[in-house]
């Protein structure tokens, strides 16, 4: 152990811990400090890799990226962080497609008797065993539909990537507005209707009779002449070829804002 | 001295790799790396003019890169989820993070397009509570220092060869920083032994760690609204 002094581990403009030797009592210290990115005391490296220097996640992190997992598990959503909570929904493995069915994270676990994650699930919040879902994974990306400017807007790390006009709703089947995320992405599928690719949603439309539920979705269109409008039965329409760009930049679990 | 890419390898060694994962992670790994038919596969060069890395060389860089993979997902999550009790054990998640997204850094770019692509990975609630983070944590440093040490002595290139033991280090400084939170001995014997990949491979399979990813893509006709 070190004896009357600091070993500080050290990690540029981290904090650091320090295992500090203070009167006989060891504990471990978090320090703060700024380390130049080359510490001083430390020889040339003289190996086969460039190493870049660590980084710590940014600040933003947390503000720009966003975490979702599949359901592996039916589930209860409850309204609690506890197995006796009010049921707020009951959530599949599977979406209408036959693709995993996935939620979106919304915070941090909460460990109770088991562990419990707050999630986003359809179009309900609520609670869901750990146990129920996979694993995490994580995008920086985030889809923004503007239904008054008739736009849509992604995002990555903050920064815009990525515009172009859509075709929403009509008044009679509007485009439901709030806080939704991708599920599960087609493509190669026969109708000429939802264009080369579709994003499939968690949002719900008013149309609740539809087949399969009636969820909204991101795609194409064979009425390009319609774009930008209000158009649609709920789904968010896009020229074929910005679907098509959209595609390489929108990961699945991406989450959208519908205002 | 630098790896650099640039020559072309169609010897196989990606297959190799493969044969790192599990079986259910290999095929997903293996289209997706190899996915563009007929893109090529890129080798390592040293600086040197015309010394290719070895098939065995190449081999060993992406089955230390899947480790590093498993090690920098873990502490990420564990950070990016904010569930650890207690402000060491978050610092610590946060810079042995760091440390492990720069190998992973590091061996990606050695690798270029050789590198494989990062599996996918279920921590099933290892990096959501305390106690059974620190206790991973330990074996995965311990496991990630036996393993470098355990593919010494096959390395053909001594710049890679000095690359590896520079990260060997380090993984042998994590092991004993977190030992030392778990309340274990951070050296308790006087030599360490390596792991062969055989034995490191049945490791990180038992534990269930790395899963086949999730199906969220489908040729299929959209059930949606329209």
């Amino acid at each position: 152990m070190v004896a009357g002094g600091a070993l500080a581990l050290v990690v540029a403009g981290a904090t650091v811990l320090a295992l500090a030797s203070r009167g006989g009592t060891e504990a471990w210290v978090p320090l703060s400090a700024e380390v130049p990115a080359n510490d001083p005391l430390a020889p040339p490296l003289a190996s086969g890799l460039a190493v870049p220097h660590p980084q710590l996640l940014a600040v933003r992190d947390a503000s720009t990226t966003s975490s979702w997992a599949p359901v592996v598990r039916p589930l209860r959503l409850r309204a609690a962080p506890s197995a006796t909570a009010a049921v707020v929904a009951r959530v599949g493995v599977s979406t209408p497609e036959r693709t995993a069915n996935v939620v979106l994270v919304t915070g941090r676990t909460r460990a109770a008797a088991d562990l419990w994650v707050p999630v986003r699930a359809e179009n309900v919040a609520g609670w869901a065993p750990r146990a129920s879902l996979g694993g995490y994974e994580s995008v920086d990306t985030r889809l923004e539909v503007d239904t008054h400017a008739l736009t849509a807007t992604l995002l990555r790390a903050g920064r815009v990537v990525f515009r172009a006009p859509v075709g929403i709703g009509t008044a009679n089947a509007p485009t439901p507005t709030g806080s939704f995320y991708v599920r599960n992405r087609l493509t190669r599928y026969r109708s000429p209707f939802y264009g080369p690719v579709a994003f499939g949603t968690s949002a719900r439309s008013s149309l609740t009779d539809w087949p399969a539920g009636g969820f909204v979705g991101v795609h194409g269109t064979n009425r390009p002449d319609l774009i930008p409008g209000r158009v649609s039965h709920g789904c968010i329409r896009l020229r074929n070829a910005d679907i098509v760009a959209l595609a390489r930049l929108m990961p699945v679990g991406t989450p959208i804002e519908i205002r | 001295m630098r790896l650099e890419l640039s020559d072309l390898d169609r010897d196989g060694a990606l297959r190799e790799a493969a044969a790192a994962l599990p079986d259910e992670t290999r095929k997903d790994f293996l289209l997706r790396t190899l996915a563009g038919g007929g893109a090529a596969l890129a080798a390592l060069v040293l600086a040197e003019p015309g010394r290719a890395a070895s098939k065995s060389d190449v081999e060993i860089l992406n089955y230390a890169l899947v480790l590093e993979y498993l090690q920098a997902a873990f502490y990420t999550e564990a950070e990016r989820r904010g569930a650890l009790r207690t402000r060491t054990a978050r610092e610590t998640a946060r810079v042995l993070g760091a440390v492990e997204r720069a190998h992973v850094r590091a061996l990606r770019e050695a690798l270029g397009t050789a590198a494989v692509a990062r599996p996918f990975f279920d921590f099933g609630g290892t990096t959501e509570n305390e106690p059974a983070f620190i206790k991973t944590a330990v074996a995965f440093e311990d496991l990630g220092t036996a393993a470098y040490k355990g593919q010494a002595y096959r390395i053909d290139s001594p710049a890679l060869l000095a690359a590896a033991i520079s990260i060997h280090s380090v993984e042998a400084r994590h092991a004993a920083w977190i030992r030392y939170l778990a309340g274990a001995p951070p050296a308790s014997s006087a030599f360490d032994e390596g792991k062969s990949m055989p034995e490191v491979r049945k490791l990180v399979a038992s534990t269930g760690f790395v899963v086949q990813g999730p199906r969220t893509k489908a040729r299929a006709e959209p059930r949606f609204t329209g």
